[in-house]
């Protein structure tokens, strides 16, 4: 490996956020290397969100340090960390609902312009995630299913380095949950992926590694396989029935 | 961009407007005022059609540009079209600065902030008559001069229509533009937008640029033309009109502001022994819009025309 490379693409030193007397994340420290797949997981309320919001330019820290791509973060608005190749997804699924498939791709191509990606790219992607034929249709008249994955074509577009999903399969069926667990497999020889998950299936078939989140601390941090037998986290999170 | 027959035949038809009313001053009146009207409110619904915020504060703009352009002829013995660019892009400056709310403020709450700025510079233009003469308003502006001759009537009538016709070429350019594109995406969600790479503060403060300036060059125009200005001609009462006319006829479309435009502003003037009951007119309008027709009657027509294919 060549010294570049073991660069981290994302580092995270002492980050602290707090709400009035809440701490939403306390001191944590984290890094992801590219190529890797992180999946981050923790109860309601342990502040995985915050995180993504922080290091997506949503919130700004109480202290700390961000380094994407060893550039600084801090201080950065969303559509800079954007412009540097940092993009997410949101919980809810997010589109323009009122307009169509098409215009969304096409205000989501609107950054990088001619800069963007090649026709024959596009086509690729497009097809990859079937999304020609509701190319005509308003974003709120095609499934959550189709929305989701809008949204991943809306960020491709824009060429990231580091996809941020907060939970991509939320709200679909099993068999579309699958189907998304093998798009997103696919979606790791594009680009980086760091995923909030609560369905373990994913975290299991997509991470490579595992960070663990609980009132804000970092508890764990390995691979899925360790982690997802870790006392600690079987007990304040998974419950025994997983184990 | 493509160009439509509909769109040479209305470009002729507004040019040919001044001509068919040359003999008759009242109607030519009339019509200069309702391009006045077409223009304002082709620029109102740049903001409010395109960004998706309501700038009530938006006569305040105009306003601000007619008393300084007064005050650089009449101090400073400007010339008309020297003192234009200057008033315009001073109560440009002044609209960017006023429209600071709108970074933190969005929808409802934005157009309660604008609404306390326009009812502010309303008192401002009472309070201050060193240059607005307060209350009793300034009244025998001298027209522009045009080759050394003072332009009225017909001939300034046909200089609105080009005028208009430029507002609402501008705003089809900026629709159809990345820059429209980017407008739409902060309208239907600025989050998002904002998580697609689009800088949303300073697409923002463009926006408030370009739509003062139309307001802007507006009110130089409507003072020279009316040749009489005072604050109720850019009150509070003034901006809810240019509003109506964007909504009646069609926000984020470019000929919805003009038909509504042409529809109502004209109004007051044709049914003057209606006068009392114009501002109930209008209100009734307003609850009927917002109710009834929310996309105005362009908006309309197009909602029925995609559903019929």
């Amino acid at each position: 490996m060549n010294p570049l490379s073991e660069q981290p693409l994302l580092s995270v030193k002492d980050l602290t956020l707090r709400f009035g007397g809440l701490y939403a994340l306390n001191k944590i420290n984290f890094e992801m290397h590219a190529h890797e797949t992180l999946g981050m997981i923790g109860p309601n309320g342990s502040g995985k969100s915050s995180f993504v919001n922080v290091l997506t330019g949503h919130f700004t820290p109480l202290s700390g340090e961000m380094k994407f791509d060893t550039q600084n973060m801090l201080g950065c608005n969303s559509n800079q960390l954007v412009q540097m190749g940092l993009c997410r997804t949101y919980q809810a699924v997010r589109v323009f609902v009122n307009l169509t498939v098409q215009k969304n791709i096409e205000i989501a191509q609107l950054m990088l312009d001619s800069a963007g990606l090649s026709e024959s790219e596009f086509n690729h992607y497009l097809h990859w995630l079937n999304l020609t034929p509701i190319l005509g249709k308003l974003a709120k008249d095609v499934t959550l299913f189709e929305q989701r994955k809008l949204e991943l074509m809306m960020r491709l577009v824009l060429r990231p380095k580091l996809l941020m999903l907060d939970e991509p399969v939320g709200g679909l069926a099993t068999s579309e949950v699958n189907e998304m667990i093998q798009l997103l497999k696919e979606l790791k020889s594009y680009c980086s992926i760091f995923v909030i998950e609560h369905t373990m299936r994913v975290i299991k078939e997509l991470a490579d590694r595992v960070v663990v989140l609980i009132a804000g601390e970092k508890i764990a941090d390995g691979p899925p396989a360790e982690i997802l037998n870790n006392k600690r986290v079987i007990n304040e999170y998974l419950g025994s029935a997983h184990a | 961009m493509k160009i439509k027959p509909l769109h040479i035949l209305t470009v002729v038809f507004i040019l040919m407007l001044p001509f068919l009313v040359e003999e008759n001053r009242f109607l030519g009146f009339v019509l200069g005022v309702t391009f006045i009207n077409i223009f304002w409110a082709t620029g109102m619904n740049v903001l409010y059609g395109f960004v998706g915020l309501m700038p009530l504060m938006f006569a305040a703009i105009s306003g601000i540009a007619a008393y300084a352009l007064i005050y650089f002829i009449a101090e400073w013995h400007l010339d008309f079209w020297l003192a234009l660019p200057i008033a315009t892009l001073f109560a440009s400056f002044v609209g960017v600065v006023l429209g600071l709310p709108s970074l933190r403020l969005r929808g409802f709450y934005f157009t309660l902030c604008s609404l306390i700025i326009q009812s502010t510079l309303t008192l401002a233009f009472i309070f201050f008559p060193k240059f607005t003469n307060g209350d009793t308003g300034i009244n025998q502006i001298s027209p522009p001069l045009w080759y050394g001759e003072p332009m009225k009537g017909h001939p300034f009538e046909c200089m609105l229509s080009v005028l208009t016709l430029l507002g609402i070429g501008v705003a089809y350019y900026i629709y159809q533009s990345k820059l429209g594109m980017r407008f739409m995406a902060i309208r239907e969600d600025d989050v998002l937008a904002e998580s697609l790479g689009i800088n949303v503060v300073k697409n923002k403060v463009i926006a408030f640029f370009i739509v003062s300036l139309y307001a802007a060059i507006g009110g130089c125009f409507y003072a020279t033309y009316i040749g009489f200005i005072s604050p109720r001609s850019f009150d509070v009462l003034s901006s809810l009109n240019i509003w109506l006319y964007v909504a009646f006829g069609g926000k984020a479309t470019i000929a919805g502001p003009v038909i509504g435009a042409m529809l109502l502003a004209p109004l007051p003037f044709l049914l003057q022994s209606l006068e009392a009951y114009k501002d109930i007119l209008s209100g009734v309008l307003i609850v009927l819009i917002t109710l009834i027709m929310p996309g105005g009657i362009f908006g309309a027509y197009l909602t029925r025309r995609n559903a019929k294919k």
